[in-house]
């Protein structure tokens, strides 16, 4: 591809009091890529993607989302957003799907969903509720818009979430653990929704322990060993015959 | 409204002066619980120091001193102020103002901690949801934090206000003319005192039962969607 990646991560590197979780990262994603992150517990999965959106300030490293650079500028020992501006903007256009929803659990899910379109991009209204009301069909709980998300169970909340993180329009979606929080039999009504986007082509990051679910629709499989990139490549090659001995290991003991 | 020897016009406008002290004081009292409690929740070491002064200077002194003190300090200060400027008359503060300012102190000293209570209550990943969608910080705290702590802040900020509505009647020593004044000038011409203390009484309990009924219809209106259905 001669296309500029939509999002690139240079050499992320993240540092928790003492413990050097992440030690240098690089990720490119282009338009329609689908990676997933995998890694045992402990890894770094989860941190390396709230760096990427700023949840987490990295202590070391570059974002570049569309071709240009995410400033940042030194806020202790870590950076920080050296442009407010740009960085909101930028989250605008990077949705995040949460392990534990984090729906507003005093708004109904069409205020969930809605929020963000109606106060956040200032859309018309109208317009906004006929896009939440697609979008929560799309999911399959247009049924139950005028329900506050304590009704609903885990896996209706996250497809709400997911709802929720569509309604911006982003250019990318970040998973972090989408369904590590569900009932086992809840699980595949989430990954349903999210092979829908993938068909779609859209272009997603998604930090996973559903191993088949990742082999099945990813386009790049990228496999974390304490805080570093111990393997990556197409999942036919990470799940089938990795470079990695840890990564060979991983695989068999959970997958 | 029965007549009380002449004096039940005079309590029911001890009433209305009781009732706009209480709910000034509750405003004033709201908005410096807010910053009360977001200044000791801040980054910033000398905000937290600020608070904590605050807080620990008004929960330890007694009511009705801050009363005295705020009425006669505030003129005291306000003409050395003024003073500086020029400007030498007697400044006189009302009682009305000593009041509010003093109970709403004393308020949000309380309410502080109530508040402060509520927004650590607010889990971690309600704001994320917010920053991660780009919302700013003001429109955060106002559509996604707020409602939730008011819903968690509620039924402290009741109590609060049922205290704030009785120590009103320490304003009446400063000369506000509220229930509890009223009542003591028709004891002093009637001499009738358990008459119109008991009839003080009552009217302080029916304003305190209103008051229960709002804050549980508040409670009612502000926990929608928070229990499993
Ligand atoms: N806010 C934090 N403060 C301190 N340590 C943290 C914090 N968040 C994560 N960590 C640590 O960083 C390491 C990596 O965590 P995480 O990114 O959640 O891993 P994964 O998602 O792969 O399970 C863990 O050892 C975790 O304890």
């Amino acid at each position: 591809m001669s296309k500029a990646p939509a999002l690139e991560l240079i050499d992320i590197h993240k540092t928790f009091t003492d413990v050097e979780v992440l030690k240098g990262i690089s990720l490119k994603a282009y338009d329609g890529d689908v990676i997933s992150i995998l890694g045992s517990s402990g890894s770094g999965k989860s941190t390396f993607l709230r760096c990427i959106n700023l949840l987490e300030n990295p202590t070391k490293g570059e974002i570049i989302f569309n071709g240009e650079s995410l400033k940042l500028a030194s806020s202790g020992r870590d950076l920080a957003a050296a442009d407010m501006k740009q960085l909101t903007k930028m989250r605008q256009q990077i949705g995040f799907v949460f392990q534990s929803f984090n729906l507003w659990p005093h708004m109904t899910v069409l205020q969930n969903v809605m929020e963000g379109p109606a106060h956040v991009l200032k859309r018309p209204k109208q317009e906004v509720m006929d896009y939440a009301e697609h979008l929560l069909n799309k999911v399959g709980i247009a049924d139950k818009k005028h329900m506050y998300p304590n009704q609903l169970s885990g896996g209706q909340q996250q497809r709400v979430a997911i709802a929720r993180t569509l309604a911006m329009d982003p250019q990318v979606i970040l998973f972090d653990e989408p369904t590590s929080a569900l009932d086992p039999e809840l699980v595949g009504e989430v990954l349903g929704v999210m092979r829908k986007l993938a068909e779609e082509g859209r272009t997603m990051l998604i930090v996973t322990h559903e191993m088949s679910f990742a082999k099945e629709v990813s386009s790049e499989v990228v496999f974390l060993h304490k805080g570093v990139v111990e393997e990556k490549g197409t999942p036919d090659k990470v799940f089938n015959s990795p470079d990695s001995e840890r990564c060979r290991a991983f695989l068999s003991s959970t997958y | 409204m029965i007549d009380l020897h002449g004096f039940g016009d005079q309590l029911l406008q001890g009433a209305l002066i009781t009732v706009e002290l209480a709910m000034a004081s509750l405003a004033v009292g709201l908005v410096l619980g807010l910053l009360g409690a977001a200044a000791k929740l801040s980054s910033i070491a000398p905000l937290r120091w600020l608070a904590t002064i605050y807080t620990t200077i008004v929960r330890g002194i007694p009511e009705l001193l801050t009363v005295l003190i705020i009425y006669f300090g505030a003129t005291i200060v306000l003409m050395a102020i003024a003073s500086q400027f020029g400007y030498d008359d007697y400044i006189e503060v009302g009682p009305f103002a000593a009041g509010v300012t003093a109970l709403g102190l004393t308020f949000g000293a309380y309410a502080t901690e109530v508040f402060r209570g509520a927004l650590q209550s607010i889990p971690k990943g309600q704001h994320e949801a917010a920053t991660a969608l780009g919302m700013g910080a003001f429109r955060k705290f106002q559509r996604i934090i707020l409602p939730q702590v008011w819903r968690v802040a509620l039924p402290g900020l009741g109590n609060l206000f049922l205290v704030l509505l009785k120590d009103t009647a320490l304003v009446s020593i400063v000369g506000l003319d509220d229930i509890m004044r009223k009542a003591n000038i028709a004891v002093s011409s009637t001499k009738q005192p358990f008459l119109f203390y008991a009839t003080a009484a009552v009217m302080y309990l029916l304003l305190t039962i209103i008051s229960m009924v709002v804050v549980t219809w508040l409670e009612k209106r502000a926990s929608r969607g928070m229990r499993r259905g």
